[in-house]
């Protein structure tokens, strides 16, 4: 048995192990997310804010539960290493040195910092709306490095579930925490608001993280091949169609969130008695900022990656045309939710063309990050 | 580990101290009030917060002499800076029901504001405004700064991913996509 495969049958038999706390920290991103779409529709719909209302509990306890698993992992790779045994990359990744004193694996460490970071931004948010009051604005500087701290966590429950994909459950729920921290950017982006001028710089930076989010996907996913200048080997399991899947996961989270968003605002505001306000549009709000064109652009992306596979430029310029048409569609997706006039040409060209250059870089880099993340598996990163 | 875990309980019990001054509906206390005039129609402008200041939130209410009952309008705040305004109908305000108003909302940029009331009801229709309503400078750390220290985990992520590459970059050079 060579050493690659030796290795792969070690961590089958570890997978079972693995696969709880990364569900655990999944499952806690999955409720900081329905906590941050209950939050924004509750301040649209109802308004009164508090630092302790239900949809901020869900924000806190999400990432309570994601930073607790973390923990917990990190203290048992931890202690298994003291006790002189080798720590199974499987679970999260190759452990690295931490402190001086803990072994943590690389993926539940970026996780478990997120959390940590997300405690300390709640600390200064309280302090901000103590100073400012509780005006129920999205892109407060606290409120976006919550935002960001929950982001973090999300990206190392891709790297937990990245680290176990030479088993099914570890790809599957690669593409799962990729679709959540798609879902969840869309608001983060909203921290661009303060940006003026001719372009909308929250539709090119939703066009960017879009195309970035669905590159990782599509360069995590797709087997490779060997370069004449290099010898690497093709990866196992590989397949195209992750960045089709994600888009399929955002798809799934705006069609359940679309109707649970209002819902749960509603109901939440006859359980305390408070009224709904006049004059509510009637729209889910965080839903409606998802790109809705994203399966037809991730069906453009999965066919010009076939159609270019041999050019190292084509996750640049798949990247660069799907950010263009997230951009372009973005202010017609508003004006026919909202039914508000669209946006000037000129700012329709002038967002498009921002989107089409920051994609550029968003599929150069979301191509290499995806490459990354596979070396997380044990089958591959040697 | 023992500091480490003596942090966490620390940041946990700050939380749990500062949740009941945290956890309650404000009441809305008027400390301040203005008139204006809109045609046949005399508003009273209430502040819950005096003077007033940028960024720093507070309840407005808007009352009509007589009442709100069969009268509508609309409300235009005027900023000071870049002369932007945008109407938006007067709704009741959600914890005063019975006048209408604005729910912990601050004002961006020092200067001196306007607010344009347009109200229509039984004695026609009637346009007045609030002028020189004056906002001081904010109070707090520059923005600038809150902005980096909110970006701190962005840039450490971004840190994070150029560590990465640098270390990986010999396994994933030479590969290309495949289908």
């Amino acid at each position: 048995m060579d050493t690659a495969a030796h290795r792969v049958a070690v961590t089958h038999a570890a997978g079972a192990r693995g696969m709880s706390p990364a569900l655990t920290v999944l499952g806690g991103t999955v409720i900081s997310l329905i906590g941050l779409t209950w939050d924004v529709q509750w301040h649209s719909d109802v308004g009164p804010d508090t630092f302790f209302t239900l949809p901020h509990l869900f924000l806190y306890s999400g990432s309570a539960i994601s930073g607790i698993a973390s923990l917990v992992v990190v203290l048992a790779a931890t202690a298994a290493q003291r006790a002189g045994q080798r720590h199974d990359p499987a679970i999260g990744g190759r452990a690295v040195r931490t402190l001086g004193v803990f072994a943590a694996p690389i993926g539940y460490l970026v996780s478990g910092v997120g959390a940590a970071s997300f405690l300390a931004y709640g600390l200064w948010d309280l302090w901000w709306h103590g100073l400012y009051g509780f005006d129920a604005v999205i892109n407060s500087p606290p409120h976006i490095g919550l935002l960001l701290s929950i982001s973090v966590t999300m990206v190392g429950a891709v790297m937990v579930f990245a680290a176990a994909r030479d088993q099914r459950w570890g790809r599957v729920g690669t593409l799962c925490a990729l679709s959540v921290l798609l879902a969840f950017s869309t608001v983060t982006v909203l921290g661009l608001q303060n940006l003026e001028g001719t372009v909308s710089w929250i539709d090119a930076g939703t066009g960017f993280v879009s195309v970035l989010i669905l590159l990782v996907g599509a360069g995590c996913q797709a087997g490779l091949r060997a370069s004449p200048q290099a010898g690497s080997a093709p990866g196992q399991h590989g397949r195209p169609g992750g960045a089709l899947l994600i888009a399929v996961g955002l798809g799934v989270i705006q069609a359940v969130f679309w109707w649970f968003s209002p819902w749960a605002a509603h109901a939440y505001a006859d359980a305390v008695g408070l009224p709904v306000r006049d004059y509510v549009n009637g729209v889910p709000e965080m839903p409606s900022l998802m790109p809705m064109c994203l399966v037809a652009v991730a069906l453009i992306i999965e066919s010009l990656l076939a159609w270019g596979r041999s050019a190292r430029w084509t996750p640049a310029v798949v990247g660069a045309v799907g950010a263009l048409i997230v951009a372009a569609c973005a202010p017609f997706q508003s004006a026919l939710l909202y039914g508000k006039h669209v946006s000037s040409t000129m700012s329709i060209v002038a967002t498009s063309v921002a989107g089409a250059v920051l994609g550029l870089l968003a599929g150069f880099l979301g191509w290499r990050f995806g490459r990354m993340l596979r070396l997380l598996s044990p089958a591959e990163g040697h | 580990m023992r500091r480490f875990l003596a942090a966490l309980v620390a940041a946990l019990g700050l939380t749990v101290v500062a949740a009941p001054m945290a956890s309650a509906y404000e009441p809305v206390n008027m400390v301040h009030t203005e008139r204006v005039q809109a045609g046949p129609y005399g508003l009273t402008v209430g502040f819950s917060v005096w003077p007033l200041r940028a960024q720093q939130s507070l309840d407005f209410t808007f009352i009509p002499d007589g009442g709100i009952d069969g009268k509508s309008g609309t409300l235009t705040t005027v900023n000071p800076v870049t002369c932007t305004s945008r109407p938006q109908p007067l709704a009741r305000h959600p914890r005063k029901r019975d006048v209408w108003g604005l729910d912990v909302r601050a004002l961006r940029v020092e200067g001196d504001w306007t607010f344009r009331f347009q109200l229509a009801g039984p004695l026609g229709q009637g346009t007045g405004e609030l002028r020189g309503l004056t906002v001081l400078a904010q109070p707090g750390p520059p923005m600038a700064l809150s902005w980096s220290i909110s970006i701190l985990p962005l840039i450490a992520l971004v840190a994070f991913l150029v560590a990465a590459w640098r270390r990986t970059r010999a396994q994933v050079a030479g590969t290309v996509p495949a289908t």
